[in-house]
């Protein structure tokens, strides 16, 4: 009978459970409130932020975060795309000098940070300017471990000499004061036309200097801004936030920020007009990588109202790639929006490694050359985004991408088309024998989608009679472990992505420019005196047809030399519930478009 | 040997075990583990930035500097900041644990429980109907992968294209007013506790079925059948109670390895802030404060459990201690 008896328990716990109440979805987020009429929206990410202090957010999920505590100078417009700066903790945009190296910039006055003890009694102080000198000075601090000072590195006059004079932050710094309480000057060495854009980072967060001294190293964990949400916990995988009560007003202007009724309409975005965002009470992010998990918990009604379409989620949802067309069923239960991403994959050569780049052997040097080429041409990007991106992606030449308003339209396709022909002949011309090819390394971080982009490859380069035992796998643990190799120069080739920081091409530009090879961005260690010129020359110009052409210039540079296979823009499938008015975006606004969501 | 001497042994043979297991794992956490450096470092570092990160992690301090200063940490218990999350550690740590142990404790009670008295049945039927089929079902469950049995237990009992019962994921045990709900707490445990016991079952079950069936066929279970005792008095007085020291160390050293490691599956798959998650976490980002202290947490906790190991054994059979 015991037997029995203890498999009855069980059932009578199953059935206990099966019949408790189900957590509402609005009660949850209210623990301990007592509140359960309070708007509770639930948003999910697929990756976890690491440190939540604005210094050290250099993931997107980081930043989602930071952008919703702290204040910014300036954002993005919430709707206009291509993306538009506005101001966001500043007045206005900033007044810039004529020769371009001043910016003078006036911030908002009343503005008051999170509640904290470390205020003196325990509340909010108001935002001055000072504040954002220290928020900037700590990038620069050795002991802060921050990833963001390559912004402003060589670019604010002073910000060095004071890193080097000990980072004492009682010290002034010739290129970054505060004029009075609500004013800021920057003093540029050089003009740094991208400057407003990196003000719209979090990197640039503003931050309050007594909190940050009075937790330590605990302030990545218990952030205290001033913006429109104070985060309440931070459990491994969620985010819990309340809004911000004294958030400054500011009456929600669709048509000012964007406002299509042809993309926008049926959206409700409309009806949120004249009233101050957050519109929300409570906010919840869902850190959640597994996919089946998200999906699940997204379609159950209550556990999270937003995801984006997980890759093995994609046949389920998508009804017809050209013209994309989702399900009726997923049309009629969500609301939907695709965004191609403001960044993209590619795979590169290192310059510097013999097998495919630069020898010192003119002669070796120009088959290199003609072994890379060959090597793009015999990639076949069309199959590559059916097979792994479902035909969403946007392939294009070179490395500006659609995104950004430098792209062009015109620049030839010959790079992102498949010549398995050319490809033998080029190979034959520079005089390679088939059985004289170099071993190939396929140099990337491990993962199922990577290893069958790497046989993909692999078949791909069987096309032009690469020897297929010579294309090796090298897979790396973790993504930290194959950086490690990419910045130690030990991947001839690798595969990898790139997010654009601002839209401006100059963000992608920048990969190839020589003094920014490894550690720094440009993985390739490509070396071209000649675009180095450019990218100095273009980099302190203003935006103009001018610095267009020569950004132009410097992608066919790099098409020219194949330096790399590139690229395709991802483009993702957003997917909300029909009772949450918004317009998601993962890109530029980094989160921005959180404090404008409201849930009927 | 006395009890003191009993319960100091395990400490005594217990320094040289947690020398080794954590010089072991600190050596390859330090050669083979992740450098939290480069992605630390941004976008765009200079070599000179690099360096200073490098500097700020120690990771340009010798070995045995670093372990050294590993080991103070383990005695003082002060693992300081975590690399990547910025919370101290053991606060990290004091929150994970509580909420480990809610999450399986009743999977791991439930498993070892159902799983004596499946084992007790088949040896009682030993190589009869009933024996088969539980051994053939205890095989299917140690043949499934956790992962599979996860993912289609979520789906059958919590997703709307299942049954729909329970949360898909998260941990929300407390109610609207705060306090501990019942209610909400099984519904959270519920699917995790099923797949923990599916999963368990059948490793458990054989286990205890061998040493079942190895004690019902000593001489004195054979005496007391000769002699009309009931099935009840010879299982549960006679047959269970003999074979209690393999049950109880299998039990005991079950503990530190599920409740401080944690069951990172389960957690990572339903969003549970336990210590599995942080573990995989930390596993995944390299970072090595909190890798130390898991790694140290778990080895005195099986140097404490061989310690009461010996202590529980030598009050069930007093012939050890009389040795």
């Amino acid at each position: 009978m015991r037997p029995i008896k203890v498999l009855c328990c069980l059932a009578l716990f199953l059935f206990l459970a099966a019949c408790g109440e189900q957590p509402a979805s609005n009660t949850t987020a209210s623990q301990g409130k007592g509140q359960s009429n309070l708007k509770t929206y639930k948003h999910s990410e697929d990756g976890i932020p690491a440190s939540l202090d604005p210094v050290k957010a250099s993931s997107s999920y980081a930043g989602l975060v930071v952008l919703n505590v702290f204040d910014t100078l300036y954002s993005y417009q919430y709707l206009k795309r291509p993306y538009q700066l506005k101001p966001n903790l500043a007045l206005d945009l900033p007044q810039v000098s004529e020769d371009g190296l001043t910016y003078t910039i006036s911030i908002k006055p009343g503005v008051r940070f999170h509640d904290h003890v470390a205020f003196e009694g325990g509340q909010g102080r108001e935002v001055v300017a000072e504040d954002f000198v220290y928020s900037i000075k700590r990038s620069f601090d050795p002991k802060s471990n921050a990833s963001g000072a390559w912004l402003w590195q060589g670019k604010i006059k002073g910000l060095t000499e004071w890193k080097e004079a000990g980072a004492d932050y009682d010290a002034p710094v010739e290129g970054l004061q505060p004029i009075n309480e609500h004013t800021i000057q920057i003093t540029l060495a050089q003009p740094y036309p991208q400057l407003t854009y990196t003000l719209a980072m979090p990197f640039s967060a503003i931050v309050p200097r007594e909190v940050v001294t009075h937790l330590g190293p605990s302030f990545g964990a218990q952030p205290i801004g001033s913006g429109p949400f104070v985060l309440q916990r931070f459990d491994a995988d969620v985010a819990y936030f309340n809004k911000n009560e004294s958030f400054r007003q500011e009456p929600f202007d669709p048509a000012a920020e964007g406002y299509d009724p042809e993309i926008h309409a049926g959206l409700g975005i409309e009806s949120l007009a004249g009233q101050s965002p957050p519109f929300i009470d409570r906010l919840e992010i869902h850190f959640i990588r597994e996919s089946s998990s998200r999906w699940n918990a997204f379609t159950k009604g209550d556990d999270i109202q937003y995801t984006t379409v997980p890759k093995d989620k994609q046949n389920t949802v998508i009804l017809k790639q050209a013209p994309l067309t989702l399900h009726p069923q997923i049309t009629e239960n969500y609301h939907h929006r695709y965004g191609t991403e403001t960044g993209f994959i590619y795979s590169g050569f290192n310059m510097e490694d013999p097998t495919f780049g630069i020898t010192g052997n003119l002669e070796q040097d120009e088959k290199n050359k003609a072994l890379r080429c060959a090597i793009r041409k015999a990639h076949d990007w069309r199959q590559k985004n059916k097979a792994f991106y479902f035909g969403l992606g946007t392939v294009f030449p070179g490395i500006i991408p659609p995104s950004v308003p430098e792209f062009d339209h015109h620049t030839s396709q010959d790079s992102i088309t498949t010549d398995i022909a050319g490809a033998k002949a080029l190979l034959e011309q520079s005089g390679w024998q088939l059985d004289e090819l170099p071993v190939f390394e396929y140099h990337v971080n491990a993962s199922v989608q990577n290893r069958q982009n790497f046989a993909q490859l692999r078949a791909f380069l069987g096309k032009i009679g690469y020897p297929l035992h010579k294309i090796e796998y090298h897979p790396y643990p973790s993504f930290g472990a194959f950086y490690r190799a990419v910045q130690n120069r030990e991947t001839p080739f690798f595969f990898m992505g790139w997010t654009l920081d601002y839209p401006d091409a100059e963000s992608a530009l920048q990969l190839l420019y020589g003094p920014n090879q490894t550690p720094g961005a440009n993985h390739f260690n490509y070396q071209n005196p000649e675009y180095d010129a450019l990218y100095r020359q273009a980099s302190i110009m203003q935006p103009s047809n001018e610095r267009t052409a020569i950004y132009r210039q410097m992608n066919q540079m790099v098409i020219d030399d194949c330096v790399l296979i590139s690229g395709l823009s991802r483009n993702k499938i957003h997917l909300w519930h029909k009772n949450v008015v918004t317009y998601p975006d993962r890109q530029m606004l980094g989160g921005g478009h959180l404090r404008y969501v409201d849930v009927n | 040997m006395s009890k003191w001497k009993l319960a100091f042994k395990p400490i005594l043979t217990g320094i040289p075990l947690l020398l080794g297991v954590t010089w072991v794992s600190f050596l390859l956490m330090v050669y083979f583990g992740p450098d939290l450096s480069y992605t630390m470092a941004g976008k765009n570092p200079s070599t000179e930035q690099l360096q200073l990160i490098r500097h700020n992690l120690g990771y340009d301090q010798g070995f045995w500097h670093r372990y050294l200063a590993y080991l103070k940490e383990l005695v003082t218990f002060d693992f300081g900041h975590s690399m990547y999350k910025d919370q101290k550690v053991t606060s990290m740590i004091s929150n994970a644990l509580p909420t480990t142990f809610y999450t399986l404790l009743p999977g791991f009670l439930l498993g070892h429980v159902i799983s004596l008295v499946l084992a007790m049945l088949a040896a009682r039927h030993q190589g009869r109907f009933i024996d088969k089929v539980i051994m053939t079902g205890s095989v299917i469950g140690m043949s499934i992968s956790f992962l599979v049995v996860i993912v289609a237990f979520q789906l059958m009992f919590s997703s709307v294209h299942g049954l729909d019962w329970f949360p898909v994921r998260g941990w929300r045990i407390h109610g609207v007013d705060g306090q501990w709900s019942w209610s909400l707490y099984l519904q959270y445990v519920a699917v995790p506790t099923m797949a923990i016991l599916f999963v368990t079952l059948g490793y458990n079950t054989r286990f205890y079925r061998a040493i079942l069936v190895d004690e019902q066929d000593k001489e004195h279970i054979m005496t007391a059948q000769a002699y009309g005792h009931s099935t009840f008095n010879i299982y549960g007085k006679h047959l269970l109670k003999n074979a209690l020291i393999p049950l109880m160390t299998r039990f005991l050293f079950s503990i530190p390895l599920v409740f401080i490691s944690g069951a990172l599956l389960i957690e990572s798959h339903f969003g549970i802030p336990g210590m599995g998650q942080l573990t995989y976490d930390a596993i995944m980002a390299g970072d090595q404060p909190i890798l130390k202290a898991v790694i140290a947490l778990t080895a005195v906790g099986l140097v404490l459990m061989m310690m009461f190991s010996d202590l529980i054994n030598s009050w069930v059979d007093p012939r050890l201690r009389d040795s």
